[in-house]
């Protein structure tokens, strides 16, 4: 572990000022804990010689103002300090995943736990050790400086000990390395085996084993606790040694100076700044090595952390000669398209802006790790109405819209499409109320919210829920039914403004009845936008414009090309697009 | 032990129904204050006070003997000194090491014991009293919390001790040396009191707030995490952004709030302390003692600051301490969601105690394992009603999927079929026998429960799933990992069965452990299978296959019978949200909401699905 890694000041720019701060804080601590050594030492001089007391004992008390207020503001510092860097670091890191391939991101569990728990390891680095780390940095070599100028022979000693602290704990940190490495995965498997077995309670209940578990539970935790034990030894042992050492040369420096003392040959003054000053240079560093073993944890997070904000490129490049045998392919039927030229489209809606087409060319996708490509060179040139995708499951439909939707990147063609709203397959839906789940994207009226309801066919759903629009969807909400939910979600799409409109199996929680007005909807809706809808039922064939059959290469059998028989296809005048 | 985790999951446990009736535990008798110290930690902190007492004495006598040495002496006279101050100083660490040893070894025995007698209280809690979702979360919750409860004799109760000890010799030595100086010290000893109530006080009132805005954060995250490409897909990425700004916001606010106890305290104490030195340098001045003396008496309140610096983490951790202890109490003072006697007067005679997890399964107690029930309601709460009468006809060996949207109460009948909540009236039968009049242990061994959030044990994966019958043997485990759709997992296993899965060794994709859960519960050779939405968090084609299998069980050539003959298998009643699959099973009901507050028979019978649904409902298969 790397006590500070600057790569966090460069990835995240919203640390640095906490950063910052800690650090001025810190060093105006040091100067002023040097300062009250020579109040306290001026103060005690007063007292042993009975002269003027008031003098040195406004500085002291100054002085500990000062220290009470540098202390107050350390505290606030570092504790306001670990929530912004391991927000920011948070930020940062959810920011990049907002942009990156899906097949970039980590596996979603290990995502979550960096996300959460990880940015959150990251609070008490910053919060305790980088303070320590700063007071460590500062204070020894104030002191000894000031040692320098005051006394140099204590100065000497200081400086020559010092040094010792730090090469002694790598010693022994040497050599009881092999041992603890071992303690440390015994140590791991124990502590974690409460927190499995409490876990895999309900299981255990299940089938009548969780009773038998108790006196398991007891046991591990008496081997956790001798295996704690033997791991702490160690560690207090050589912070009990690193305290020893220091307090030895403390004690070497108070011998010369009270030598020289008793010979005469030094003023009591300078004495007390030195015996004052010396313990000052050795416990900050101490304590870094104290603090080490709690901030490490947040060291291998924040390592963590910083690899996924890492620029580099996080996809590795697609297979770029596929095996043969293994290879889909795709093949568009298009009739309409070819009969209707697109550009009659853009100027048939003036004030909406162009209608955008999605035009495909020689894309190929292969998943991360997987040497086949699950969409190989495929070409597709999608126009205003609507497109249906069909195939067997697992050729790629849901892939080729995620392609579609910029939440992949090609590995090799290319994709134009302009920005689109896609529905998934399981939409999300937030916990808060109807009128967020609706507005999440784009802001709406309560008026249009009603009239993308209605035309959905849930208004009378949403009307008879507890609070309408208000009404909770959370986990403990009100009970919509998966066809219900779909439903909301299309309504949503309704209320979009992008022009490509995607659909993964908009009908798919739907009864024959339901699916059928859904696709009604949709037809409605491609009269004005590009629609690509994914489906494996028939419902919307019936009203598709364009049909792309995705079929495995090596199975062409199965390619099924279904008439495209649209109800849809007089071209749209720009008073139908004046509703919205 | 660590301090910092993702702390989310215990609010939830807070959130916990207040409605429900709390047990008998509950009797004062049990109740202990967090930092109440045991004998080890007695023990530690005395030792820990020596060591606090020799580092303040090393200070003060260090001041006494430069002050000396100033006057020149013969440095003979100095000896005494110098041999004080080398053992203070040796002291010191020696006192502290074992201090720690004592301490730590007494709050990990303590561990030891909250842990077995908090399992020991989750059993019967387990799992209707754990919330209805991510219970993993909130057992996660408790196992932090209990840390946290421990952590409190090593951070809070010890140093208190310590300091108590140290600043108790420190305040009889100054009134021995001086009567004025000594209730200086004194004052300034009722100060740090003071101070440090103020402190806990004000870390207390905050941490509700802040464990909260944590949670949020949290919640934000798990969400942007989990979810992006569908957030980003609706065009949601940058709202989901905003909530995360404003959670943050949120959590720097409350941050600044809570810290604010901490830093009043840190800088009063040095306030108390510089007020402190001056009032004892002014008495010191005129005192008839000699010069060291009064060196020395000025360094003791310096010297003391040493022991009360550390008091301002520990009122942290006793704040965080008993938030956690209030937490645990909260969950495992619930009454437990099932009585575990006979609900009437005795068994009905005529039905010996079926299978029992350590038995073999016999065919003929599937045959005996159809799922009757009349009128049957529930209720979680007290309450609200969960689920609206409902009679239910699920013959032997068939298989059925209940759908119905959120609330409707399926998870509800689930939890009470599996006998995890208390029907609040009507009848359950289960192969003829009313299960309410059976001992509990009895029927629960009848029916293995798969849910939504499998758990993958750190051990092998044959000891995964003989968990669910001991003397299964290896044919029968991978027959089961083969029926449940895993046999290209255990051929690509290294060491086969006896590889180590879970958090410490092969991780498994979420479609893997469901189905995992599904070939322990095949494995179990229970009569009856319920599962609770196993495929809730798998992508819908995953979830479609997992389905597939699973309604292949036992039908499958080579395992139970073959297929198409009156072999008898497994009932499987499977609650799903979503009709992934649904069409695969032999029947659909679907579970209707019951109007809020009021039952109505006519509304919420699960009903065969008819033209709602997209698919017919068959006739069972036999």
């Amino acid at each position: 572990m790397k006590p500070f890694d600057p790569r966090l000041l460069r990835a995240v720019p919203a640390a640095r000022r906490p950063v910052g701060v800690l650090a001025a804080t810190g060093i105006a601590s040091g100067v002023t804990t040097i300062a009250t050594a020579f109040a306290l030492s001026a103060v005690v001089v007063a007292v042993v010689e009975g002269t003027d007391l008031a003098s040195p004992l406004t500085w002291l008390l100054g002085l500990f103002v000062v220290r009470a207020f540098l202390a107050a503001t350390t505290e606030r510092v570092a504790a306001w300090a670990g929530v912004s860097v391991s927000s920011a670091l948070r930020a940062a890191l959810l920011r990049r995943w907002g942009t990156v391939d899906a097949d970039a991101r980590l596996e979603p569990g290990a995502a979550v736990s960096l996300a959460t728990a990880g940015t959150a390891a990251v609070e008490p680095y910053a919060a305790r050790f980088l303070p320590t780390l700063v007071t460590a940095a500062v204070v020894p070599v104030l002191a000894i400086a000031t040692l320098v100028v005051v006394d140099w022979p204590s100065a000497l000693v200081v400086a020559l000990t010092l040094p010792l602290l730090p090469v002694f704990a790598a010693l022994i940190g040497k050599a009881t390395a092999e041992s603890t490495e071992r303690r440390w995965a015994a140590l791991a498997s124990l502590s974690g085996h409460f927190l499995d077995v409490v876990r895999g309670l309900p299981t255990l209940v299940t089938y009548g084993r969780a009773h038998r578990q108790a006196m398991t539970v007891r046991e591990v935790s008496d081997r956790h606790r001798r295996a704690t034990m033997e791991t702490l030894r160690i560690a207090f042992l050589s912070s009990a040694a690193l305290e020893l050492l220091a307090t030895i040369s403390v004690a070497i420096v108070a011998v010369t100076v009270g030598l020289r003392l008793s010979h005469g040959s030094m003023a009591l003054g300078a004495g007390l700044v030195a015996i004052l000053l010396a313990p000052e240079a050795y416990w900050p560093v101490r304590r870094v090595g104290a603090e080490y073993h709690a901030a490490a944890d947040g060291a291998v997070a924040l390592d963590a952390v910083l690899g996924q904000l890492d620029p580099t490129p996080a996809r590795a490049e697609s297979p770029s000669t596929p095996a043969p045998n293994a290879a889909f392919g795709a093949e568009l039927t298009d009739r309409t398209a070819r009969s209707r030229p697109n550009a009659a489209f853009g100027g048939a809606a003036p004030g909406s802006g162009r209608v955008g087409e999605v035009r495909v060319a020689g894309l190929t996708y292969a998943y991360a790790g997987s040497p086949a490509p699950v969409v190989r060179d495929l070409d597709l040139v999608a126009g205003p109405g609507l497109t249906v995708v069909t195939g067997p499951s697992g050729v790629g439909k849901s892939t080729l819209l995620d392609l579609l939707a910029g939440l992949r990147r090609p590995g090799a063609g290319t994709v134009e499409a302009p920005p689109s709203h896609y529905v998934t397959q399981r939409p999300f839906l937030s916990t808060g109320s109807v009128r967020q789940a609706l507005t999440i994207g784009h802001p709406a009226t309560d008026d249009q919210l009603w009239e993308a309801l209605r035309a959905v066919g849930v208004d009378g759903v949403v009307a008879a829920l507890p609070g309408g629009l208000s009404a909770d969807l959370g986990d403990d909400g009100f009970g919509l039914s998966a066809g219900q939910r779909q439903r909301l979600a299309l309504a949503r799409a309704w209320l979009a403004p992008e022009t490509l409109l995607l659909l993964d199996e908009p009908t798919a929680h739907l009864d024959p009845e339901g699916a059928e007005h859904v696709a009604a909807l949709v037809a409605e809706l491609a009269e004005r936008r590009v629609v690509v809808a994914v489906t494996h039922r028939d419902e919307l064939l019936a009203h598709a414009d364009h049909h792309l059959v995705l079929a495995a290469a090596d199975a062409t059998s199965l390619e099924v090309i279904t008439e495209a028989t649209s109800p849809s296809t007089s071209p749209r005048t720009a008073g139908e697009e004046g509703d919205r | 032990m660590s301090t910092a985790s993702a702390p989310d999951p215990r609010v939830e446990v807070v959130a916990h129904p207040t409605s429900v009736p709390a047990s008998p535990r509950t009797a004062g008798s049990r109740r202990r204050r967090v930092w109440w110290p045991s004998a080890g930690t007695v023990r530690g902190g005395l030792l820990g006070g020596i060591a606090t007492a020799s580092g303040m004495a090393l200070t003060a006598t260090s001041g006494w003997l430069i002050v000396r040495a100033s006057q020149q002496p013969v440095i003979l006279t100095l000896l005494t000194a110098i041999v004080m101050v080398r053992a203070f100083g040796m002291a010191r660490p020696v006192f502290r090491y074992w201090e720690r040893l004592t301490s730590h070894d007494a709050a990990l025995e303590m561990l030891a014991e909250r842990r077995t007698s908090a399992y020991e209280a989750l059993v019967p809690l387990t799992p209707a009293r754990l919330g209805r979702r991510r219970r993993s979360d909130v057992l996660t919750g408790v196992v932090d919390d209990l840390t946290d409860v421990v952590d409190a004799q090593v951070r809070v109760t010890v140093p208190v001790i310590s300091t108590a000890v140290a600043g108790g010799i420190a305040i009889a030595l100054t009134l021995v040396l001086s009567r004025p100086v000594g209730l200086v010290m004194l004052g300034l000893g009722v100060a740090v009191c003071l101070i440090s109530l103020l402190a806990t006080r004000l870390e207390s009132r905050s941490l509700p707030e802040l464990l909260a805005a944590r949670a949020e954060v949290t919640r934000v995250s798990e969400l942007m995490a989990s979810q992006s490409g569908e957030l980003r897909a609706v065009g949601g990425w940058a709202t989901a952004l905003g909530w995360l700004d404003e959670a943050h916001s949120a959590l720097d606010r409350v941050t600044r709030r809570i810290s604010a106890g901490r830093a009043a305290a840190a800088s009063l104490f040095l306030v108390a302390v510089g007020a402190a030195v001056a009032a004892t340098a002014v008495i010191a001045q005129d005192l008839a003692v000699s010069t060291p003396v009064k060196a020395l008496l000025v360094l003791t309140p310096v010297a003391v600051s040493e022991a009360i610096t550390p008091l301002v983490d520990a009122m942290r951790a006793l704040a965080r301490a008993r938030g956690s202890e209030r937490r645990i109490d909260a969950l495992l003072d619930l009454a437990p969601a099932v009585a575990d006697e006979p609900r009437h007067a005795a068994a009905e005679p005529g039905h010996a105690p079926d299978d029992t997890s350590g038995t073999r399964p016999e065919h003929t107690a599937y045959a005996r394992s159809g799922v009757t029930t009349r009128a049957l309601t529930a209720s979680w709460m007290g309450e609200r009603t969960d689920l609206g009468p409902t009679d239910l006809d699920v013959p032997a060996g068939s298989r059925i999927a209940v759908t119905g949207p959120n609330g409707s109460g399926k998870s509800t009948l689930l939890a009470v079929l599996a006998r995890h909540l208390d029907p609040s009236g009507g009848t359950y039968r289960l192969g003829g026998t009313d299960v309410l009049r059976q001992p509990l242990e009895e029927t629960r061994a009848r029916i293995a429960v798969v849910d939504d959030e499998t758990h993958v044990f750190a051990t092998s994966l044959r000891n995964n799933l003989t968990l669910a019958r001991p003397d299964a043997d290896n044919a029968d485990v991978e027959r089961a990992l083969r029926a449940a759709g895993l046999t290209t997992l255990l051929e690509g296993l290294p060491d086969g069965l006896d590889t180590t899965l879970g958090s410490t060794g092969r991780g498994l994709s979420g479609g893997e452990r469901a189905r995992l859960g599904i070939a322990r519960a095949h494995v179990s050779g229970r009569p009856v299978v319920l599962l609770d939405e196993p495929v809730a968090h798998l992508d819908p084609p995953t979830a479609r296959a997992v389905v597939e299998d699973l309604t292949r069980l036992g039908r499958a050539p080579g395992t139970t019978g073959v297929a198409g003959t009156d072999a008898p298998a497994q009932t499987i009643i499977m609650v799903t949200h979503r009709d992934d699959g649904a069409d695969l099973f032999d029947r659909v009901l679907e579970v209707r909401r019951p109007p809020s507050g009021t039952m109505s028979p006519t509304t919420a019978d699960p009903v065969p699905h008819s033209g709602d649904r997209t698919h017919e409902a068959d006739p069972p298969r036999r």
